[in-house]
């Protein structure tokens, strides 16, 4: 009689153990994965937001930089994550609203896959150009090169990247014909081309250009935004120059596996809202040219999400990069 | 001069005690990073990043500073002791270094790397300190072309130059090449022989086929010679150089010092070119090549005092013009701009305490380094006299976890292990690794800048000779080739006729 009370008890006990309570949680440590080597923008983010994060969570939070393929061992290995709030994921533009465009083949669909909790950053991105370039307006840019078509480079990070697509969405709107020329190593060997003047112009990441714009060696055209931004606030925004859909720039957010429960994901939701919110972790982040931009609702960022899905499908397809 | 005022000025900000603290800690950090292998500056900094937020500006630049440079220090320990590359740009010092270890002089070996690199390192503050501003301007005006011709003469040269059978060298070259071109093309997207794992779409990584050639090579071929070994554990002469030694070291290390200097400034470079080209031109002009391979101590100070140099000089784009010459300047550039500072053409007048601090600081921590690693080398040497049996279970414990820190990736440590199978089978062929290495770490960028310079000029060749720096660089190839191709040729017609 003993031995089968005590394997009852025993079955009682793991039964127990195994049931994820939103209100218990978290009760260990939370992986927050980011598909980028450390050091890059998306790390920076996360390593600006998560000591306030292990504060409001009462858990340590692990950074787990997975990087390589363009984000996507990353996105992989967080899919594969267990949907119980511990498996965090801090992907962005690239990863969630691009690669699915790029990469059809890929096994993760990052709408499919994910339960989209909030945006938490934006970093907007400008459209600059070498000052041997007279244009002080977007306007007046467009102009300089549909007088000579096919004459001005455009530098970026890859064929895939979002300065490359971005550019391409611009030129489709304008009609104008810039030749691009990809960078290896990211941004910044891209802008190191600008400053040279390799390339004459580029949609670039405005945090990495902004040294160079206050020493004068590139100027700033307009900025993919949705409202000014405060370190250049003479400089219009796209939208008020009449690009309605480039309203924001290189944008990340959080996401947990699709099958995590509704408790933990509005858990998470208040928590990154109120981690965002602060005022120390605000000014670090502007201090890095990246602005704090959260949702209204998990549901708002899917919706979001999707948006940006479609408007980047269409300008891969329309280009024809391929992925693989 | 004003200049002496701004160096006092910063010796008085360097030197308080906090700063002193943090310079401390960062180099100390900074040589144990550099001697695990795998894990580098850029992850510490990165990891250690929050950290900083509580410190002033200038103590966390020192800090992170003192890891950067530190772990360069810490690189070329292992790298003589145990042919373990801590540090990308350490893989030079393996071939001379680990030579002299055999022979019993790995305490000389480590002691002339000390040198070396204190020397490169005073010298490029003080290059930084007088000439900053104006070098970075001048490093603008290398774009596609230029970084095209100058790494093609460098590619040349070392297939020219290297040791060993020309043909085995051309051969190594080749395959390095090819391995260099796995990964994601840069034009196009497309994955190249990636065979559909997603791990290759990026490329072989450096590291990878660095440490599994050098060091799991070594222990492979250490493991199938038992004699070798006996000797190599118990034969340990004296710590220090002799006079010989000092006296053919002092003009590798200038050498060293001036190339990896040209090669920090330049943004487009990466970590290892300054030692292998260091390492060439030692084996150009020195008396005997012969002694190259097998322990010549210019092997290890020229390369040696050469990254250090360029890793000093890397912040010279990053301070002067705001340009991360790395991806570990990147990061520094993010902690600058996280304490509210914007590095660029202004942060020497708005803020001379944090950019001559710095500048000193890195002239102490240099010191310190020395400090720190010269009474280590009798520890480190005495290390060797571990039986081999526990010595090399622990190195290869220390490269799997080194490896899988970098990415998190088993596929990278199996990948490891089938380049420690080839290293064995190239090592029993004496091929040499080192052409491998550098057509693999050349290639892509030769690759990458020849179709930017051809898409920007539309098409048009000439662009490498009209272009005045890069129609040098094309003239100094075939100067090059002539001096190398005629004598043997020479020597052809004289054994034909003679």
């Amino acid at each position: 009689m003993t031995k089968i009370k005590i394997v009852l008890l025993s079955a009682v006990i793991l039964l127990a153990a195994g049931v994820a309570n939103a209100q218990n949680y978290p009760t260990k440590p939370i992986n927050m994965v980011v598909p980028f080597a450390p050091g890059g923008a998306s790390d920076l983010v996360a390593r600006i937001i998560s000591p306030l994060l292990i504060k409001e969570l009462g858990q340590q939070i692990i950074v787990d930089n997975r990087g390589g393929a363009s984000g996507n061992i990353g996105v992989a290995y967080a899919a594969r994550g267990t949907a119980d709030g511990y498996a965090l994921l801090l992907g962005n533009i690239g990863t969630m609203a691009i690669n699915p465009a790029l990469f059809p083949k890929f096994q993760v669909n990052p709408v499919r896959d994910f339960i989209a909790i909030t945006q938490v950053v934006d970093a907007p991105t400008a459209l600059v150009v070498h000052p041997s370039v007279p244009a002080k307006t977007v306007k007046e840019f467009i102009e300089y090169a549909k007088a000579r078509p096919g004459k001005l480079n455009f530098g970026t990070a890859g064929p895939g990247s979002n300065g490359r697509l971005e550019m391409e969405l611009f030129m489709d709107y304008t009609g104008t014909d810039l030749v691009h020329v990809p960078y290896k190593g990211g941004a910044g060997a891209a802008a190191i081309g600008l400053l040279s003047g390799e390339v004459q112009c580029g949609f670039q990441s405005l945090a990495s250009v902004m040294t160079h714009v206050n020493a004068g060696k590139l100027k700033v055209l307009g900025v993919a935004a949705r409202k000014r931004v405060k370190a250049v606030p003479d400089v219009p925004i796209m939208s008020e120059q009449g690009f309605e859909s480039m309203k924001s720039g290189s944008w990340q957010g959080v996401y947990v596996p699709v099958g995590t429960p509704r408790p933990i994901v509005n858990r998470l939701f208040a928590v990154f809202t109120k981690v965002m919110a602060d005022a120390e972790v605000t000014k670090r982040l502007n201090d890095n040219g990246v602005e704090v931009v959260t949702s209204k609702s998990p549901e708002e960022f899917a919706e979001f999400m999707k948006n940006e899905n479609d408007k980047w499908a269409k300008v891969v397809k329309k280009v024809g990069v391929v992925g693989e | 001069m004003e200049i002496f005022n701004n160096l006092i000025f910063g010796f008085s900000v360097a030197l308080s005690v906090q700063n002193l603290f943090y310079c401390f800690i960062g180099c100390f950090l900074g040589t144990l990073i550099g001697v695990l292998p795998g894990i580098g500056p850029l992850g510490t900094i990165a990891m250690l990043m929050p950290l900083t937020f509580s410190i002033t500006p200038v103590g966390a630049l020192i800090m992170l500073a003192g890891i950067y440079y530190g772990a360069q220090y810490g690189g070329s320990t292992t790298s003589i002791l145990v042919n373990l590359p801590g540090e990308t740009s350490s893989v030079i010092t393996c071939i001379d270094g680990y030579q002299m270890a055999r022979q019993g002089r790995a305490g000389p070996a480590l002691a002339i790397a000390a040198y070396g690199s204190f020397f490169a390192g005073t010298t490029c503050t003080l290059l930084i300190a007088l000439f900053g501003p104006p070098i970075a301007e001048m490093a603008l005006k290398f774009a596609s072309p230029e970084y095209f011709s100058l790494m093609m003469m460098g590619l040349i040269a070392a297939a020219l130059l290297a040791p060993g059978d020309m043909v085995k060298s051309l051969a190594m070259v080749a395959l390095g090449l090819l391995l260099g071109t796995v990964g994601t093309d840069v034009d196009s997207g497309w994955a190249r022989f990636s065979f559909d794992i997603i791990e290759l779409t990026d490329g072989i990584g450096f590291v990878v086929i660095a440490i599994g050639v050098f060091a799991l090579g070594e222990i492979v071929a250490n493991l199938g010679d038992p004699e070798e070994r006996i000797i190599f554990t118990t034969k340990v002469g004296s710590l220090f150089p002799s006079k010989d030694d000092i006296r053919r070291s002092i003009a590798p290390i200038i050498r060293g010092t001036i190339l990896g200097a040209f090669f920090g400034v330049l943004p487009g470079t990466g970590p290892a070119i300054a030692s292998f080209s260091s390492y060439m031109v030692e084996k150009k002009v020195a008396a005997d090549p012969s002694r190259f391979g097998h322990g010549a101590i210019e092997g290890v100070a020229g390369p040696e005092s050469a990254n250090n140099a360029d890793a000093q000089c890397k912040f010279i784009p990053m301070l002067t013009l705001g340009i991360p010459a790395s991806g570990t300047m990147a990061l520094m550039l993010g902690a600058l701009m996280i304490h509210g500072i914007a590095p660029g053409p202004t942060v020497m007048t708005q803020r001379p305490d944090l950019f001559w601090g710095l500048i000193v600081s890195m002239w102490i921590g240099n010191l310190m380094l020395v400090v720190l690693n010269l009474p280590l080398i009798g520890l480190w040497v005495s290390l060797l006299k571990v039986p081999y049996r526990m010595l090399f279970p622990a190195i290869m414990l220390f490269c799997c976890i080194g490896i899988y820190s970098l990415n998190n990736s088993p596929f990278e440590l199996y990948l490891t292990a089938v380049f420690g199978l080839l290293g064995f089978l190239w090592m029993k062929l004496e091929c040499s690794p080192v052409p491998l290495m550098l057509g693999f770490v050349l290639g892509p960028m030769m690759e990458e800048n020849l179709r930017r310079a051809m898409l920007i000029s539309r098409g048009n060749p000439m662009v490498f000779l009209t272009r005045p720096i890069s129609l040098a660089f094309v003239i100094a190839t075939v100067l090059i080739v002539i001096v190398m191709v005629v004598p043997a040729m020479r020597k052809r017609r004289g054994d034909i006729t003679g």
